[in-house]
């Protein structure tokens, strides 16, 4: 057993731990505008992510947009995992399918769909300038809310499919029995759903969250020149900075943030209705 | 009026029907159990008065109010399901309470009944476990205590006794009526095991394909069943073929006459029924009668017989050891005898399910 774990052990952990130690060890160094990079051992570039207003504010936008995401996908995605999970019959491996197409799509394609619906000359404001409702085109692009709506149209699939696995896992008898002993539907919701659905919220919302934190193409197309968010950020320091340990650093703030948000978010999660 | 009233009530499912028509009035405190064959409709029927199932023909009325259009949780009903269906994250007494905190019982209140029915249910040492920490008759009865607590106007049972051992279901069984009568609880409970049924209620619903056949007391059901479907299933019952000659004559169709009680029924073609236990063996032939098989069962002996071409089923208790019946082995003949008045005729021809 352990010979045949070995080597797929030994794999997975060279493709995945050795690029992020190699990048720590980056993010130690000092950055030289001429030498590029010099060896050193410093924390200066994690002091300067965190004092500079500009990448304190970058860290902001993405924290809210993360959280704001996440929970527009867990409001919209419960309910649709719900319905999917007691769905019977073949029309259940019907709207699981329509549930994942938008995985088939990839990011940049998607955002280049949001492009064509909101831009200026996009479908909306066409409709609305035609119609004569408008006389210039609203900006519904390049700004927050066409992001976290990139986004979420993104992750929702992730969401829906880790609750609706959960979901098919309670007995609809327990709900039946809810109901019987007089708990309306929002308290059967409340009481046996929500705190049985648990594992699922929380799987999908780390899910989620994580994919969030890390969002690129959505913030890049949809939320336009001004609008950064930390990913975006760490790839303008590798590319056009060329500051390899400054960008290391903020992969690594990013990745603290992630990690530590998830755990505490997912612990008192747990506690509120711990048994 | 009954405090419980099915007033034809039917349900279908695109172009199957579940249930046909079920007309039925449970008393104040009465037990009345739905008995049939699997997918004739008893829980269907179940679920439609506890409003999981809306129906698509007729009207269920509790306590003289109609809630045919009442959600399940604005309706006055306990329910045990056959799964037991406890809350698993939370306690037993969590469950148990649950049914209290929705009517807004007082805390105070709630701690005192929820106790109260714990001990009724013989459960109060095991109050703090999950439902998964216990067996399946102790969840049985967390189930029960869950459902009885509120005192509701209808208690309704699916087959509450299918995931249990035989030895516990006897004692739940006993448990259940026992707490049935002392709360006085209008109750309606679903089973295809008819010792169960025959134990446990004050009447039986015996259901066919949609279809109530007949109601009534167990005593009814065995000694006047309605209809063959009836005689057959509650009870061993001998059905013969054949038509009624004269007055306490009938012709099998295999050609004997054989005696039968008196019937208004006009001679023409019919059913005779026979329980088993009412036929008698006698050694030593009349010419008729044939022994085929013997099965001994311990204090009761099944005699499988041929009455001049008809096949019968006697059961005799055991005779004793010095008894000739004791030496009779396949293949002897023997004297088939009954009461006359023991054979009943019931109508041949069923009438069709479906309008
Ligand atoms: N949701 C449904 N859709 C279609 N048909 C159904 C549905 N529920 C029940 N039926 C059908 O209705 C009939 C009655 O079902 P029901 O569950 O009431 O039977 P039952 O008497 O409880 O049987 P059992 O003793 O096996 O539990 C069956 O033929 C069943 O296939
Ligand atoms: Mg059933």
């Amino acid at each position: 057993m352990a010979a045949l774990v070995l080597p797929a052990g030994v794999l997975v952990l060279l493709l995945l731990v050795a690029p992020m130690l190699l990048l720590f060890r980056i993010s130690l160094n000092e950055f030289s505008p001429t030498q590029m990079m010099v060896e050193a051992t410093t924390a200066a570039n994690y002091f300067r992510a965190v004092q500079d207003p500009y990448y304190r504010q970058v860290l902001v936008t993405t924290l809210a947009v993360a959280t704001g995401s996440t929970l527009l996908t867990l409001g919209l995605g419960f309910p649709t995992a719900y319905w999917l999970a007691r769905m019977q019959g073949r029309w259940k491996s019907f709207a699981t399918i329509v549930v994942m197409f938008p995985l088939l799509v990839g990011n940049v394609v998607r955002a280049a769909g949001w492009l064509a619906l909101l831009g200026n000359g996009g479908a909306i404001n066409a409709a609305l300038l035609g119609l004569g409702v408008n006389a210039a085109p609203l900006p519904l692009l390049y700004n927050t809310g066409a992001v976290v709506a990139g986004i979420v149209a993104v992750v929702l699939p992730y969401m829906i499919l880790t609750l609706s696995a959960v979901i098919e896992g309670i007995p609809r008898q327990a709900e039946e029995a809810a109901s019987n002993l007089g708990a309306s539907p929002l308290t059967v919701f409340r009481r046996v759903v929500l705190p049985l659905a648990l594992p699922g919220v929380i799987a999908g919302s780390v899910l989620v969250f994580v994919l969030c934190m890390n969002t690129y193409a959505s913030a890049v197309l949809l939320g336009g020149p001004q609008f950064k968010m930390m990913a975006p950020a760490v790839y303008d320091q590798f590319v056009r900075g060329n500051n390899w340990p400054f960008g290391a650093a903020l992969a690594f703030i990013l990745l603290g943030f992630t990690l530590v948000l998830t755990v505490v978010g997912s612990a008192v999660l747990g506690r509120c209705y711990r048994r | 009026m009954g405090s419980l009233v099915l007033d034809a009530l039917g349900k279908r499912y695109g172009a199957s029907t579940a249930v046909e028509r079920v007309d039925l009035d449970v008393g104040q405190g009465e037990m009345v159990a739905l008995l049939g064959p699997s997918g004739c409709g008893k829980t269907t029927t179940l679920r439609m008065v506890a409003g999981f199932v809306p129906p698509s023909a007729g009207r269920v009325l509790i306590g003289g109010k109609d809630v045919t259009r009442t959600p399940p949780h604005a309706r006055d009903t306990g329910m045990v399901f056959q799964s037991y269906a406890l809350f698993p994250h939370m306690t037993v007494a969590e469950n148990v309470a649950f049914g209290l905190e929705m009517r807004r019982v007082s805390r105070a209140e709630r701690e005192t009944r929820v106790r109260e029915a714990l001990r009724l249910v013989r459960l109060d040492a095991l109050e703090d476990r999950l439902p998964r920490q216990l067996s399946g008759g102790q969840q049985q009865r967390v189930a029960l205590a869950r459902a009885l607590v509120v005192n509701p106007a209808v208690f309704l049972l699916d087959e509450p006794l299918s995931n249990l051992d035989a030895k516990l279901r006897g004692e739940v069984r006993m448990e259940i009526r026992a707490l049935q009568q002392r709360l006085g609880l209008t109750t309606l409970i679903v089973t295809h095991d008819q010792e169960e049924a025959l134990t446990m209620a004050d009447r039986l619903v015996v259901m066919e394909r949609g279809r109530v056949r007949q109601v009534g007391t167990a005593e009814d059901l065995y000694e006047r069943p309605a209809d063959p479907f009836v005689a057959g299933f509650v009870g061993r019952c001998n059905l013969i073929e054949g038509r009624l000659e004269a007055q306490g004559q009938f012709r099998a169709s295999s050609g004997a006459l054989l005696p039968c009680a008196a019937s208004p029924a006009p001679p023409g073609s019919c059913i005779l029924a026979l329980r088993p236990e009412n036929v008698s063996i006698t050694a030593g032939t009349d010419g008729a009668g044939r022994l085929k098989m013997i099965t001994y069962l311990g204090p009761q002996t099944e005699y499988h017989l041929d009455l001049a071409g008809t096949p019968l089923l006697a059961i005799r208790q055991t005779p004793s050891a010095d008894d000739p019946l004791r030496r009779l082995s396949p293949g002897d003949a023997v004297t088939i005898s009954w009461d006359a008045s023991a054979a009943r005729l019931l109508p041949a021809a069923q009438p069709e399910t479906g309008v």
